[in-house]
């Protein structure tokens, strides 16, 4: 049985994000538009990964004249490592998969292997299986 | 629009007070940053996504919100069931409660321990709720039902009935006749602990049943214990269920019903290993994987057919018990007298056992079908290597030509070797 991720694709997709410029500080509304996640589901997911120690949070020093202080984001050091090693397990259970519907598609004969059977043949990719594990 | 956006934010802004004090801050964040969002239906869209944050964090504090759901839950069917202590058998049923109760209550931690977290989908969730539902159902059911044939009734056409139907009398009219039924309660809590078992083993992160197979398992579990309760509603004693559906109209069901419970877990089985398609390794794993998918598939559905017909049939035959007026609309005998309903309801609550006797079968069966299905439609192909017969497949690459103006090397050539 395959191993699995500890974080969900949209969780993964935030580290991603995140990890792009791990030492910079991110907006809200950016991580938003970097995820396409919406507010109700980017936020849950920051505030899990703050209760981890994988975020730090602060609020901005000097707002924009007329607006309101923002909220930053950025990984700490744990949150680093977890996201890189996350996201590389994530990227390589991808690579596994395509390389299995690959093989699959072409019904290459395995070194050794009779003719392969009809009832074995690996069906369509699930949709969405491989969409938002690549960092 | 505006107006919307302002009344939205005035909302939110208090609605974060219903957070705990360590969650406001997130609150306030996602309404700042709202200023940053483009106006319009953009901006909307961002307030509404923190009305549902705020939903969900202040009111789903999960785990507590399910705890507090399952204690609801858990009191109102122990309270409903709790026997008289008048009854003779009250000790034993008192434990059959606290047990089962007990049990529900303490199978999370365990599972989570051994099994790991649910599977991380909406149908393996959908069927621990279930399987919950449907036996704290059962507590208040059974209940009702189980003491029913050893009361003694006071009236004497009813009395007649009880003694015609091979019950001798051992106590008072008004009393009940029945001993203290220790082994039924142990039996019915082994059973139970069985069932919770399974659907937690089979909905957990571990066991990684697809919820393409959990779908397919679940599904032709429903339609096979709906088939079930419609041939026999208040278990297989004919005398009581067969008013239900009199005569010929009752054969289609009947035939139906023997095909699911053969055929459902075979083909829920054959779907679900059609289905899945997600494992790296070679033909030889995939093949394993969807067999394993299979089986999963086909006990399941004989699982939650034998769960359901159960839980439909004991509640009816409770619900007969406790209501009257349901009585000749179950029984199909508006005019029938008191001691006709009387024998119904009785012969119903004798042979509701028979719903146990499905409980330990059915899955049985579920899991030879599915079985048997892997074995003829999906078998695991052998591992690829040498075989005594030389195995099947292309014949392997011939030996390389020897290159041009060349030779092939032979026994006598020195090989240099490195050190």
């Amino acid at each position: 049985m395959a191993s699995r991720s500890e974080f969900s694709a949209q969780t993964l997709s935030v580290l991603a994000a995140l990890s792009d410029q791990p030492s910079q500080w991110q907006h809200g509304y950016a991580l938003a538009k970097q995820t396409g996640l919406k507010s109700g589901t980017l936020y849950p997911i920051l505030i899990r990964l703050a209760d981890r120690g994988l975020v730090e949070a602060c609020w901005q020093d000097e707002p924009a004249p007329g607006r309101p202080r923002r909220h930053l984001y950025r990984l700490t050091a744990a949150g680093l490592a977890s996201a890189t090693g996350a996201l590389a397990n994530a990227a390589e259970r991808a690579a596994e998969q395509v390389a299995e519907q690959a093989a699959g598609r072409a019904g290459k004969p395995r070194p050794g292997a009779g003719k392969p059977r009809a009832g074995l043949r690996p069906g369509p990719a699930a949709p969405g299986a491989v969409a938002g594990m690549t960092p | 629009m505006n107006r919307l956006n302002r009344m939205m934010a005035a909302a939110g802004r208090g609605a974060a007070w219903l957070l705990p004090a360590g969650r406001r801050d997130w609150a306030a964040a996602l309404w700042a940053e709202a200023h940053e969002v483009p106006p319009g239906v953009e901006r909307l869209a961002w307030r509404a996504g923190g009305i549902w944050m705020l939903g969900r964090e202040a009111l789903l504090p999960r785990r507590i919100g399910r705890a507090v759901l399952f204690a609801v839950a858990a009191a109102a069917a122990a309270w409903v069931a709790w026997p008289d202590s008048s009854v003779l058998h009250a000790a034993a049923d008192q434990f059959g409660v606290i047990a089962t109760v007990l049990l529900l209550a303490g199978m999370p931690l365990l599972a989570r321990r051994f099994f790991g977290p649910v599977g991380d989908n909406r149908t393996a969730r959908f069927l621990r709720v279930g399987g919950y539902a449907a036996i704290l159902a059962l507590i208040p059911a059974q209940a009702v039902v189980g003491p029913y044939p050893l009361n003694v009734p006071r009236q004497a056409p009813d009395l007649r009935v009880f003694v015609a139907d091979g019950n001798s009398i051992h106590g008072m009219p008004g009393t009940s006749a029945g001993g203290p039924p220790w082994p039924g309660e142990i039996f019915f809590l082994i059973l139970t602990a069985c069932y919770v078992v399974t659907i937690f083993w089979l909905t957990s992160r571990r066991a990684s049943a697809t919820p393409a197979t959990l779908a397919a398992g679940t599904g032709a579990g429903i339609v096979f214990g709906l088939v079930m309760y419609v041939v026999a509603p208040l278990g297989l004693t004919q005398y009581a269920s067969n008013p239900w559906l009199p005569g010929s109209r009752v054969d289609p069901f009947v035939a139906l019903a023997w095909i699911l419970l053969f055929g459902g877990p075979a083909a829920a089985s054959v779907l679900a290993a059609r289905w899945y398609c997600r494992t790296p390794g070679g033909s030889v794993k995939l093949a394993q994987a969807r067999a394993g998918q299979g089986i999963v598939a086909g006990v399941l559905a004989n699982l939650v057919g034998a769960l359901f017909v159960t839980v439909l049939g004991t509640g009816t035959a409770a619900l007969t018990i406790e209501v009257a007026r349901l009585r000749p609309l179950v029984f199909h005998a508006p005019h029938a007298s008191g001691a006709a309903a009387y024998g119904h309801v009785l012969h119903a609550s004798q042979h509701i056992q028979t719903y146990i006797i499905m409980c330990v079968i059915f899955p049985v069966i579920g899991l030879m079908m599915s079985g048997m299905a892997m074995a003829c439609f999906m078998p695991v192909p052998r591992q690829s290597g040498p075989q005594p017969d030389g195995g099947g497949g292309p014949p392997g690459p011939g030996p390389e030509p020897p290159p041009p103006g060349g030779r092939r090397a032979d026994a006598g050539d020195r090989v240099p070797v490195l050190s």
